[in-house]
């Protein structure tokens, strides 16, 4: 199983303002906080742990079937990042994910899965096309933000 | 405060992350934030950080985790209002 998210940077901006006092404290762990702190790039930081959990949360609330919201939950760790993308996973009470993110000034993208093999055999289709002509397609992960659609297909 | 007068102070908030605008003339007990008001989950911490400034309550991490709906939100003003007064 996979869940995919994608956060379109502009409606990010647009639409959020992380820096809001106690927001990144309901959001993020401390070594979280850390690793966006400490980045060149911290709002691409913020965004790419987020969508890490997003996609990890859509895998988790698809099994239980149970919906909460509870980011500081889902920890991120073992990140590796690249030049334009990243590697991690994700710990959420029991469970472990795998992620797999790229990123570019446009978007931040991540995949989650629940084994390595899953995430190297998804297929990933991102379009700024938003019609609902995709649902044919059967996509096993659909996140749609701003100005993005993004398909996972597995 | 009764329910109505708390629904009524909730209006405004989650109006202002609501993707869905039409939705928030409509909205009951029933409405969920993000289903049905289209609220980003990443604006769902501005409205739990809203409440808390405007009820001037603190909204831990557990009773967060249940904020989906408005009865949820209304239900957890509710006790984090009768704590506070019974302190």
């Amino acid at each position: 199983m996979i869940g995919n998210d994608i956060v379109d940077l502009l409606q990010a901006d647009k639409d959020s303002n992380w820096k809001r006092k106690g927001y990144l404290d309901k959001i993020f762990t401390e070594e979280e906080q850390f690793l966006i702190s400490s980045d060149m790039h911290p709002a691409l930081m913020v965004w790419l742990l987020w969508s890490m959990k997003e996609a990890a949360y859509k895998i988790n609330s698809r099994v239980t079937k149970l919906r909460t919201f509870a980011p500081i939950k889902l920890r991120c760790n073992n990140l590796i990042i690249r030049k334009c993308g990243a590697t991690g996973n994700i710990l959420y009470e029991d469970e472990m994910y795998f992620t797999s993110s790229a990123f570019n000034e446009d978007y931040v993208h991540t995949i989650a899965a629940i084994t390595e093999k899953d995430l190297l055999l998804t297929d990933i289709k991102i379009t700024e096309h938003t019609s609902n002509e995709y649902r044919s397609s059967n996509p096993a992960s659909v996140s749609h933000h701003g100005r993005f659609l993004a398909l996972a297909y597995i | 405060m009764n329910n109505s007068e708390l629904l009524e102070k909730l209006k405004p908030i989650v109006a202002n992350y609501a993707h869905n605008k039409e939705a928030i003339d409509d909205i009951t007990e029933h409405t969920d934030f993000i289903n049905d008001l289209k609220i980003n989950s990443a604006n769902l911490v501005d409205v739990v950080l809203d409440i808390e400034e405007e009820f001037g309550i603190e909204i831990d991490n557990l009773s967060m985790e249940k904020m989906l709906t408005v009865s949820a939100a209304i239900e957890i003003i509710e006790g984090k209002l009768k704590e506070k007064n019974d302190r």
